[in-house]
């Protein structure tokens, strides 16, 4: 069975080099691997293993390669992806087809470009005692990449439902290894002025602590550091082996992109909410949020614009402690401004609510709920951690008040713009990244204006609290008071204006929607 | 029970409704019959407040539906045409949340999803998302929705469209018992025969007017509803420019 596998693979890659376009395409991947494996080798080359700013710098550029390479299996398309579900008809047992599919994930450009990694931080480290750590290390981390982009390519594939939803995973997966390789070569640019070591250090010493930079973080550690760091690296790629186990046994017996069905008698989420209209309204937002790929993808990539930022601002030169203040507050605003377009979400269906002639403030919170219950636990419990991590003193309350701030505001805004501004939105049952047919110039006001709306409402608050962070503490409290205070009344005006909006406008909304 | 006067609707530049007058009496179930695209649907989602009318009244009642949506509302059942549902609930879900919408209480939404349930036949599936409903299956989720509220005037655009035969007979008696104790029904159909027995009174649709109406006998007028409704409709085109499909290749 492996040999079948692995022979469907390779005819697979062979494909690639019949018909003269796919050759072209051939072609040009194979100059890219050239160039890679000739940048990384050159660089790895010009290593200097005494100087700091060096070694930090290799920890970043490896960690960062190592998500570009984890990711690159979705670059070229889903189509002819081996994914786990296309097995399913074959009576294969699951730990074998999951070994199997793991180790055919490994040939190909995806293994060759990561045992390209494994031999340039051999050669880094080369003529020094951490060699063999450097490659132990390496290999572990090679084999953490290899199944991370089978997890990845499963789970598109799952995404997937429609071709241009493939293919918009495809140009999404391309955008950001673009990404990763120009922040590997600004870090090495940054490395070679040497003016930055600092920055470069801190960066370093936190991918060291992370799932992403502990294998390549082995070699160059002190003996403890360098053992735990192993151990740590080992015991990541056991859990990614097991987890992929797991959801090869799950793909092969669920069926196809069936989401779970309650097999009770009872009604779920309604039974828990109150028996009025908007009860049941925020029962069933609550369903989709948990339900729908369209709200779930957002959710998801929810804590990826934070981190990027944090990354960006880190590299940029802005000081750690400052950097810990930005990640909640950003997470708060697009959780509040996320549901700016609910309406068009909820397309014709929503002609139900016209029908009851349901009240306007009563579909407003409705709507509002999920929001407030993913995003107030978060921002309550990570606010004041994140504020000991900035370690600047006095900080927490202003943090936990910003960021309630702008997620309240962030919903009353959306609550109006959902009723007055909304746009053409994927279809249920598309894919997230399915765009309508239409696609209106509304769109880019709405979503700007909206957001622009709520920074506006909050720009107050964050003003006094960037004040209270840089050098005059007496105006946090005030921060606080003002985060907190604009959000509960921006909420319920939002709610208020959105809701009497909403009734007005109901049959117009409704009949946008059906044009769409 | 339904008056209807001088509606009027035009999208861009094209007319879709000219003008149209209509009365339903309390206790009629009132059939709308029209060609594809004469303005039905249209016609049918202005009366129901889901679509705003360039011009006229609807009155449902004594309430106004487009001065005073909610008095109207309230009396109103809606099954509009291809529209969606929620249709990530469960069918029990949906109808559960159709009735508290509507005002009900928890005990009285619940019974009442069981009791529309068994009616038309849907205990089965009522644990199933409605994503996964056959066509005919979301109608009759949709007739258990538009009913859940007890309303007084029930308007149902294409009610049996996808529809198996024997759940078409068990609707059909449900709404002849709906109709005996009051309840009036305005209902939109391509299947003559159907209307024909199903209901009393009958408008014809064509181009955005009204060109007949009254009971089912003055339309009629001795012919069968399909031939007038035919007639109605601009007649039999002669079949020009098809010769070669009665020349078969073989």
């Amino acid at each position: 069975m492996v040999d079948d596998v692995l022979r469907l693979k390779l005819a697979l890659l062979g494909s690639a080099f019949r018909g003269a376009r796919r050759l072209a395409r051939t072609g040009l991947v194979a100059v890219l691997i050239a160039v890679f494996t000739g940048a990384v080798l050159d660089a790895a080359q010009s290593f200097r293993p005494e100087d700091d700013g060096h070694r930090a710098g290799l920890i970043v550029i490896t960690s960062i390669l190592a998500l570009a390479l984890a990711i690159c299996p979705l670059t070229s398309g889903l189509g002819s992806a081996l994914e786990p579900r296309r097995f399913a008809p074959f009576p294969i047992a699951p730990g074998r087809l999951a070994a199997t599919l793991a180790l055919a994930g490994a040939v190909g450009v995806q293994g060759l470009l990561t045992i390209v990694l494994v031999i340039a931080l051999g050669v880094a480290w080369a003529g020094t005692p951490f060699e063999g750590a450097a490659v132990g290390g390496g290999l572990v981390g090679g084999v953490a990449i290899v199944l991370t982009g089978q997890f990845l390519v499963a789970i598109a594939a799952q995404l997937a439902v429609a071709p241009t939803t493939a293919r918009t995973v495809a140009l999404f997966a391309r955008g950001v290894v673009g990404l990763c390789l120009a922040a590997a070569i600004t870090t090495a640019l940054v490395v070679e002025r040497g003016r930055d070591d600092a920055r470069v250090d801190e960066v370093a010493a936190f991918l060291s602590s992370s799932p992403l930079g502990l294998p390549w973080a082995v070699a160059g550690s002190e003996p403890p550091a360098l053992t735990a760091r192993m151990l740590g690296a080992i015991a990541l790629v056991g859990v990614l082996a097991l987890g992929w186990r797991l959801l090869v046994g799950r793909l092969l017996e669920a069926p196809e992109r069936q989401r779970w069905v309650p097999r009770s008698r009872g009604l779920g989420v309604f039974d828990l909410v109150p028996a009025t209209q908007g009860g049941v309204i925020a029962a069933r937002s609550i369903l989709y949020w948990t339900r729908d790929p369209r709200y779930r993808l957002a959710i998801l990539a929810l804590p990826v614009a934070p981190a990027l930022m944090m990354i960006a601002l880190a590299i940029a030169g802005v000081p750690g402690q400052y950097l810990w203040l930005i990640p909640i507050p950003v997470l708060a605003l697009f959780l509040g401004w996320f549901s700016h377009n609910d309406v068009a979400y909820d397309h014709t269906a929503v002609w139900l609510h016209v029908a009851a002639h349901v009240r306007g403030a009563s579909d407003r919170w409705g709507r509002a709920v999920p929001p407030l219950l993913l995003g107030v636990p978060l921002v309550v419990l990570l606010a004041p951690l994140f504020a000991v991590w900035s370690g600047i003193e006095g900080i927490e309350p202003a943090l936990l008040g910003t960021s309630l701030g702008l997620l309240l505001t962030g919903i009353g805004v959306s609550s109006v713009a959902s009723a007055a501004a909304p746009y053409p939105a994927p279809r249920p049952g598309a894919g997230p990244f399915d765009q309508p047919p239409l696609t209106a110039a509304t769109a880019g006001w709405s979503q700007g204006l909206s957001l622009l709306a709520i920074i506006v409402l909050m720009s107050p608050t964050l003003h006094t609290a960037w004040r209270g962070a840089t050098g005059e503490p007496e105006l946090l409290p005030a921060a606080a008071i003002a985060g907190a205070a604009t959000g509960v009344v921006m909420l319920a005006l939002g709610v208020l204006i959105g809701g009497r909006v909403f009734r007005r406008r109901a049959p117009e909304l409704l009949d946008l929607v059906l044009r769409s | 029970m339904l008056q209807v006067t001088g509606l009027r609707k035009r999208f861009g530049r094209t007319i879709a409704v000219d003008g149209i007058d209509l009365a339903v009496r309390k206790g009629a179930i009132f059939g709308f019959v029209g060609p594809n695209g004469a303005g039905k649907t249209t016609t049918l989602s202005m009366i129901t407040g889901l679509l705003r009318p360039d011009a006229g009244s609807v009155v449902v009642g004594e309430a106004d539906v487009w001065r005073s949506p909610g008095d109207a509302k309230r009396v109103l059942g809606v099954l509009p045409d291809r529209m969606r549902l929620f249709d990530r609930l469960t069918g029990a879900q949906m109808l559960y949340y159709c009735g508290v919408l509507h005002g009900l209480d928890r005990e009285t939404a619940r019974s009442r999803s069981e009791d529309l349930s068994r009616a038309l036949a849907l205990e089965g599936s009522l644990d199933r998302p409605v994503a996964d409903y056959s066509i005919g299956m979301i109608k009759k989720v949709s007739l258990a929705a538009a009913l859940i509220h007890s309303p007084r005037l029930l308007v149902l655009d294409e009610p049996f469209e996808g529809v198996d035969p024997v759940s078409t007979a068990h609707a059909i008696d449900l709404l002849r018992s709906y109709a005996r104790a009051g309840g009036t029904v305005v209902l939109s159909s391509h299947n003559m025969d159907l209307v024909e027995r199903v209901c009393d009174s009958v408008a014809v649709i064509v181009g955005g007017s009204i060109l007949a109406t009254g009971t089912l006998e003055e339309v009629r007028a001795g012919s069968s509803l399909e031939e007038r409704f035919v007639d109605l409709a601009g007649g039999r085109s002669a079949v020009e420019g098809l010769e070669w499909l009665t020349t078969f290749s073989d």
